[in-house]
């Protein structure tokens, strides 16, 4: 259990402790500096200073609470194949948490991890603080699950899919609570229909209430917008947001990188070692730009950074120069910037 | 118990809609013994009778397995196992929920098949006869669906199930004292037969056809086939992986 305190020292630093709790209760304690810039942070005898919008984004990414799914050191091997090799992850308690990366990179591998039913070679894993292996009952009882293959009765019709999973768990009013998810879930006037005689996309909607039908704390979806139509994909990411909104924490694995930027939080996956975990905003700012001053006939290409204090300094340079014509900026996207960190890892 | 009953229930549930499924389950027992009753048509009738009722028995514990270890190795590939798993469905409550729901389809292949070979062959035996003819018939269906849960667990498709026919059902057609009496065949054969539950299930009907039978000689047949049951499903639970 952690305990942080902090107290404005500075219109942008805070001076913050933290305390972590042991069998003697709350100790003084300091905070990792792994992965953080100096500039971010600074570890004090007395604690430690830290920039407020450094502070928002550690707490966006959860790393100011326990995390609701943690997993460390988490290796998993066939045979000579390493699907998983050391992966260090956590998801924080609410938003959504996106798992990203290309086919065969390990997301399956991870959330089948995560939901225990794959025991991993080594490490840990651990979701509102219990193992999915040494506590699967309690756990199963919290957690939702959406596979990637429908993994639903085909025979059967939507509203018995959803009760025959629904029964696994200790719901009251179950019928009530059925209509209920089929409305959520836009399926109300064919819940009595076939499965098999479902499009794609609806099939996904089955599932996706199969999954959340006993109100699960954590929900965890295995690519549940793969060969879903652009218009039920934003239909779908409307339905994610509204259940984090209610406080569902939510990981969500894709390889679109275009859904990376719907998360509040991404972790991108390649070769199942973990590329880079942030938030988007924070990746975003890690790519360069370009700037294109056109001036009296003449251009001017200009290699930046993507944060707006970089576009405030490089435009200041031209003041307000009546001779200038246009400015355009190009930013690197999402894509091409986790491109690049897979090339300069390669490299 | 509750979730042995649901995933029981629904397995009924898709055994009643997936009519395809249960009309080739139903009919394909009694075509085959259609069949039979053609090929043995000029026998005389004590041959009749000696291979009718075991044959019968055969071909429901061969449907059986092959029916149930196929249906649960789709349960597999398409994923509906694990999420029943994730869901908090236990082994033993998806074993007995499959014993729960087969257990119905196998009393009505016992009754459908041994009602057919009564009607085709003729037979005249006294009721107490036929109830005990049903009794082993449906006990080794049971046999059979357990052991189509044991098969399934091997298996990661559907044809990983097709070398449990040459390996387990066909040996007991030949092993078993069905078409052959289990005396006359080498010792270490008839030793392989006795692992066999069609070598006690022919046992008991053997028993059971002739003028003067005795129940109480063949007891120990049916606690035997009711033994394969605990153990299958004692080996069942054991081998069905929750986790890869």
């Amino acid at each position: 259990m952690l305990r942080y305190e902090f107290k404005v020292c500075h219109r942008e630093w805070i001076i913050g402790s933290l305390w972590r709790k042991n069998s003697e209760g709350y100790t003084p304690s300091l905070p990792s500096r792994e992965g953080k810039k100096e500039s971010e942070i600074e570890v004090t005898k007395v604690g430690f200073l830290v920039r407020l919008d450094h502070l928002l984004r550690l707490n966006t990414l959860g790393l100011l609470t326990d995390p609701t799914i943690h997993i460390s050191g988490l290796t998993k091997k066939y045979g000579n194949l390493t699907a998983l090799d050391a992966v260090n992850f956590s998801v924080s308690k609410g938003g959504i948490s996106g798992i990203i990366g290309p086919n065969g990179a390990g997301k399956t591998t991870l959330i089948k991890s995560i939901v225990g039913s794959l025991r991993p070679t080594s490490g840990s894993v651990s979701v509102l603080g219990l193992s999915p292996l040494k506590n699967k009952s309690a756990l199963r009882q919290r957690i939702g699950y959406m596979p990637q293959d429908s993994a639903l009765y085909e025979d059967l019709s939507a509203r018995e899919n959803i009760r025959f999973f629904g029964r696994a768990h200790n719901i009251r009013h179950l019928e009530e609570k059925i209509t209920r998810i089929i409305a959520f879930t836009e399926l109300t006037g064919r819940e009595n229909e076939a499965v098999h005689n479902f499009s794609g996309g609806m099939i996904k909607r089955v599932s996706l209430a199969c999954a959340l039908i006993h109100d699960p704390e954590v929900i965890i979806l295995d690519e549940p917008t793969a060969a879903v139509d652009p218009r039920l994909r934003q239909r779908s990411w409307e339905m994610f947001r509204q259940l984090a909104q209610r406080g569902v924490t939510l990981l969500i694995s894709t390889h679109l990188m275009d859904e990376a930027s719907l998360c509040d939080r991404i972790t991108i996956l390649r070769n199942g070692r973990v590329l880079v975990a942030d938030t988007p905003q924070a990746i975003l700012e890690r790519g360069r730009s370009k700037m294109i001053v056109k001036k009296a006939s003449t251009i001017t290409e200009e290699s930046i950074g993507s944060r707006p204090e970089d576009l405030a300094g490089a435009l200041h340079r031209f003041g307000l120069d009546p001779s200038v014509d246009s400015v355009t900026i190009q930013c690197e996207g999402l894509e091409e910037i986790v491109l690049s960190l897979i090339n300069r890892e390669e490299a | 118990m509750r979730h042995a009953l649901t995933v029981g229930q629904r397995v009924l549930t898709q055994l009643r809609k997936d009519r395809r499924y249960l009309i080739l389950s139903l009919i394909a027992p009694l075509v085959i013994i259609y069949f039979l009753n053609i090929l043995l048509q000029e026998m005389p009738a004590p041959v009749r009778v000696r291979y009718a009722t075991p044959i019968c028995a055969f071909i429901v514990h061969f449907l059986s397995f092959v029916l149930c270890a196929l249906i649960l190795v789709q349960e597999r590939m398409r994923g509906t196992l694990n999420r029943m798993f994730v869901n908090g469905f236990s082994k033993s409550a998806i074993i007995s929920g499959y014993v729960i729901g087969y257990f119905g389809l196998a009393t009505l292949q016992a009754v459908a098949a041994l009602a057919e070979t009564i009607w085709l062959f003729n037979l005249d035996f006294t009721t107490e006869v036929y109830v005990y003819l049903f009794l082993v018939i449906w006990l080794l269906a049971i046999v059979s669906v357990m052991l189509g849960i044991f098969a399934s667990t091997f298996a990661r498709h559907e044809g990983h199930v097709l070398p449990f026919i040459p390996l387990i059902i066909l040996p007991s057609m030949f092993l078993s004292g069905m078409l052959v009496d289990a005396s006359e065949l080498p010792r270490w054969a008839e030793l392989l037969g006795q692992l066999m539950p069609l070598y006690y299930a022919n046992n008991i009907i053997q028993e059971l056809i002739q003028p003067s039978y005795d129940v109480g000689s063949v007891v120990w047949n049916f606690a035997v086939l009711a033994g394969y049951i605990a153990l299958l499903l004692l080996l069942a639970a054991r081998t069905l992986r929750d986790t890869e």
